[in-house]
């Protein structure tokens, strides 16, 4: 089960005539080593010069490291700018086979997940050097999930600018030596920060890595549906290939089920397409290096915004995975679900909460009934069933004291109307929180306590909104889930100079009722289609 | 030879804007504006008219447009900004064309064009980057100067030095050529001589912030001025703090006679001005246009009037005795109004595409000349 991903590259840096049996095991490696090299000598060789023959050293590729995305990305644009023949299929081979031999680490990649998962509407807190410089066209992520010597970094700015001289024009660029500051402040960070750092890859390359094949028990929850639970079943397929039958619930009492593929590169990175039902989605998530636990998530392959953000553990480990839901009331009384795997031993949920009926206990899930002690503050607390511990698993609340609308700002996108964009949907939830030992909202000592169940609506944003009346024309939200679909794309006669149905609103969710009622509100900007989705935002 | 350059002399007294163009009997203003795909149209401004169009050889992005001093040429900025094409506007004739990119260096400019007082140079500015088999390499910016005379396949006949970030430039009556960069730029094409006209990036005036400056439109040749507008903020207390700092609209001017400057904040901040310029004969007015149309008092920093569009226009201008304007740019048809009351006189469609960035020229013309047959 378990492989070296070093077996891969073993190839790179020994002689044939040394390999030992057990580096041989792995044969499909190097088959793909042997078929990423040639597809690198007959398709990329004509521009990229050859440094070194064995192993294989190109001018610029060989001196970068990054995810399959951003791989995925750089030969799209050899393709479109700079006219490099290569089919798809070769296309899939070669990103395979660089993902693999010059890929970013777990820890590489860990700051930037959100990017590969398609959280389209995260808010990236910005590192001033980068922020203006580079992260206005794109996002930080971008420049954050590659790691190049300060010589490959200048390469990179020469070309920006080359292919894009307006860049020096716009704004944030016109009002300073852009060049200049790109050169000698932004490459020396990146060098720095971003650096090639071989050791870094070669170290995981050397670590052992883990099998994906087994049994998985997943946990999440997806805006407007509520918590999720589900199975899936990993066969191989393959090298680094495999399938996977997925079931699962929504809290909503809506279930899941269907087929998928996957690859695996990097030697974590878990790439599926999964059909459930009628619906395709896309599982983008990393796999950690003890093998026992994938972070990520599973999206809609049309509506990337809609999605369930999930975690995994393998079934035949002891895990606790989540409590569902997640918070009660001061004295209450509630069912509540707590699943993981492998789970025995004494149940804890913290003082004050009494177990009142134990409904189900299985090894995946323990179903209770329990009562909060009348009086209890609002608190976080920690879940234990025999060994495991869930930190802040279960949140004991009496009072809600504000509500955020998560996220604070989307973008969500007209389309159809007879164009060949789909609509772009927004979803939002609704955050509620204690105020915290200092009786203050707003401040560190906040206590999350959930997301709850709202009412959810649409304003104006502002005067110009009323304006332009953007609440009749922009699109509808769901009350009940918090979705918001925009209306058609095109042109709209009915509105003031015929324009389309962009707009801006206010997104407002309201949880309670009489004195208990708290509103909070979002921005939700409703603009034109975007005509290109690169995997990197 | 054109009017104006035998008249700037005894004009030059009057100062700002005040260089009114005297139309002989038989001339009057006609407008040249390039739109897609590859159009270049002269306008009987009279008439409010389409004169003719000619075809230009390529794409028209970005659609610059210089007239040569005696109104007989346009030359376009064009070709995905690396061409420079030479029109003859009485019968379309294409008499100058220049490709800036040569051997592996790829070569734009931005926006920036303009023609020597005796018709005789082409001026632009090179962005060139090498583009080698497996990387790019920026290359330093420069002025280039081409000779009108060097017909179809014209290549740069001096080449001086210049600081990155340039776009559009005018010629003073001088001959020097001011340039719009970091900060206004005064070029001296005979010898490359480079000195700073308006020091704005490198002259932050005290209890400002630096200037925001966005312009691809040379345009001021009817109120005799290279201007651009900028957007800038002013504080009131050492902490810049937002409740004590306010924002104005301002421009900085050369005379294209006398080489004066002027930095001048005309009005507060309140929406987003593509272009502006001053009312020919009127140096106190200054207009400027988006999504609105309006008229300020210099001296007083106040708008006049102010309209709301139909829609956004890029590139405003004057008819040459500054009673009318004219807007064009972004869409394909330019809106005629009375300068003095912002009435709206009327549209003139064009046919083909979008102007976007396009730079509408006005000037007076022999009527014998330029009418067709
Ligand atoms: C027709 C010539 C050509 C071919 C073929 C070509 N490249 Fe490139 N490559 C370039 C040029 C030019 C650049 C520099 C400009 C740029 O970054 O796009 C470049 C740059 C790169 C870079 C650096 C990009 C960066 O972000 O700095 C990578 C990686 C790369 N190529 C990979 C490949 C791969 C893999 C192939 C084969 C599938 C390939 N190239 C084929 C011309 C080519
Ligand atoms: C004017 C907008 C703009 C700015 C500013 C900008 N970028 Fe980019 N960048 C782009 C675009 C567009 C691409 C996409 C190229 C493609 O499609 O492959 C890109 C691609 C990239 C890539 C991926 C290249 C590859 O092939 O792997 C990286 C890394 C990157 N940018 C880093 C930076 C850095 C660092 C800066 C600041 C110095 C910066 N960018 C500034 C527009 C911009």
């Amino acid at each position: 089960m378990v492989k070296s991903l070093n077996s891969v590259v073993r190839r790179l840096v020994a002689p044939v005539g040394l390999w030992t049996a057990t580096m041989l095991a792995p044969l499909y490696a190097t088959a793909e080593i042997n078929a990423g090299e040639e597809l690198l000598r007959n398709r990329c060789m004509g521009c990229h010069v050859p440094e070194q023959n064995e192993p294989l050293q190109l001018s610029r590729i060989s001196h970068q490291r990054k995810t399959p995305e951003g791989w995925l990305m750089s030969i799209a644009r050899m393709q479109m700018v700079h006219g490099a023949q290569i089919t798809s299929d070769e296309r899939r081979t070669l990103v395979k086979f660089l993902a693999d031999t010059q890929g970013l680490t777990p820890q590489e990649s860990a700051p930037y997940r959100y990017i590969l998962e398609r959280r389209l509407n995260h808010i990236e807190d910005k590192q001033p050097q980068l922020a203006e410089m580079c992260a206005r066209c794109h996002s930080e992520a971008r420049v954050g999930l590659q790691r190049r010597d300060a010589g490959e970094w200048e390469h990179l700015v020469n070309f920006h600018l080359g292919q894009w001289p307006s860049i020096e024009y716009s704004a944030m660029g016109r009002d300073r030596d852009w060049l200049g500051l790109a050169l000698n402040e932004v490459v020396p960070f990146l060098d720095k920060n971003y650096g090639l750092q071989k050791d870094h890859w070669q170290q995981w390359l050397d670590s052992e890595k883990a099998s994906p094949i087994g049994e998985w028990r997943l946990v999440g929850s997806m805006p407007g549906r509520g918590d999720f639970h589900g199975v899936m079943k990993v066969i191989a397929d393959g090298e680094d290939r495999y399938r996977l039958n997925l079931t699962g619930k929504f809290a909503d009492g809506k279930s899941l089920r269907g087929k998928g593929q996957a690859l695996v590169y990097s030697g974590y990175e878990w790439r599926a397409d999964i059909t459930l039902g009628k619906e395709k989605f896309q599982q983008v998530l990393a796999m950690n290096p003890q093998g026992d636990r994938f972070e990520g998530r599973m999206f809609l392959k049309q509506q990337e915004t809609l999605g369930v953000n999930l975690t995994a553990s393998r079934a035949d480990k002891p895990s606790l995975l989540a409590v569902s839901p997640a918070f009660i009331e001061a004295g209450k009384s509630q069912q509540i679900s707590v699943r993981g795997t492998q789970l025995s031993g004494d149940v804890s949920l913290g003082p004050g909460i009494e177990v009142l009926k134990v409904l189900k206990r299985g090894k995946n899930e323990i179903r209770l009934k329990v009562r909060a002690r009348k009086g209890l503050e609002t608190q976080a607390l920690d879940v234990r069933v025999g060994e495991q511990n869930l930190a802040g698993g279960l949140r004991v609340y009496d009072r809600i004291d504000s509500l955020q609308v998560s996220p604070a700002y989307a973008v969500a996108r007209v389309g159809d109307g007879g164009g060949s964009q789909e609509k772009v949907k927004a979803a939002f939830e609704a955050r509620a929180y204690g105020a915290g030992e200092d009786g203050v909202n707003g401040t560190a000592d906040d206590i999350y306590i959930g997301t709850m169940p709202a009412n959810w609506s649409l304003a104006p944003f502002d005067q110009q909104a009323i304006e332009d009346r953007d609440l009749d024309f922009v699109g509808k939200i769901d009350r009940r889930t918090g979705v918001f679909t925009p209306a058609a794309a095109g042109p709209n006669s009915k509105r003031k100079y015929g324009t389309n149905n962009a707009g801006r609103m206010s997104v407002i969710a309201s949880v309670g009722q009489g004195d208990n009622k708290q509103e909070a509100k979002a921005e939700l900007i409703v603009t034109v289609q975007r005509w290109n989705n690169p995997p990197i935002r | 030879m054109l009017m104006r350059w035998m008249f700037t002399a005894a004009l030059a007294l009057s100062g700002i804007g005040g260089s009114l163009q005297v139309a002989a009997a038989d001339e009057r203003d006609y407008m040249v504006v390039v739109n897609r795909p590859n159009n270049l149209h002269v306008i009987d401004l009279a008439k409010e008219q389409l004169e003719r169009s000619c075809t230009l050889p390529g794409d028209s992005a970005p659609g610059t447009v210089a007239m040569s001093p005696d109104n007989r040429i346009a030359y376009v900025l064009a070709g995905r900004f690396g061409k420079i094409w030479g029109v003859d506007i009485s019968n379309c004739e294409l008499t100058f064309s220049a490709e800036l990119s040569y051997d592996n260096v790829r070569v734009k400019s931005l926006a920036s064009l303009a023609v020597s007082p005796d018709g005789k140079e082409i001026y632009t500015i090179h962005n060139p980057t090498r583009i080698m088999n497996d990387h790019y390499k920026v290359l330093d910016s420069q002025f280039a100067v081409y000779h009108a005379g060097d017909g179809l396949d014209a290549k740069p006949q001096r080449l001086y030095p210049v600081p990155r970030q340039i776009n559009i430039m005018q010629t003073g009556d001088n001959g020097m050529v001011y340039m719009s960069g970091a900060d206004v730029y005064a070029m001296d094409p005979k010898s490359g001589d480079l000195s700073v006209a308006i020091a704005s990036r490198s002259g932050v005036r005290p209890g400002y912030g630096q200037p925001d400056i966005l312009t691809v439109w040379p345009i001021g040749r009817v109120s005799n001025e290279f201007i651009r507008m900028y957007s800038v903020a002013k504080y009131g207390d050492v902490e810049k703090s937002p409740e004590a700092t306010e924002y104005f609209w301002g421009y900085e001017r050369v005379d294209l006679t006398t080489g004066e400057t002027a930095v001048e904040d005309f009005a507060p901040l309140e929406q987003v001005l593509f272009t502006g310029m001053h009312r020919p004969g009127h140096p106190n007015e200054f207009y400027a246009v988006l999504t609105q149309l309006k008229r300020h008092d210099v001296k007083a920093k106040k708008v006049i009037k102010s309209i709301d569009l139909e829609r956004t226009y890029y590139c405003i201008n004057f008819s040459t005795d500054g009673s009318k304007l004219y807007l064009a740019g972004t869409y394909n048809d330019i809106a005629v109004y009375n300068a003095e009351t912002l009435e709206k006189l009327g549209n003139i469609h064009l046919p083909g595409g979008d102007m976007s960035m396009a730079t509408s020229q006005v000037f007076s013309a022999p009527v014998s000349r330029l009418a067709s047959n």
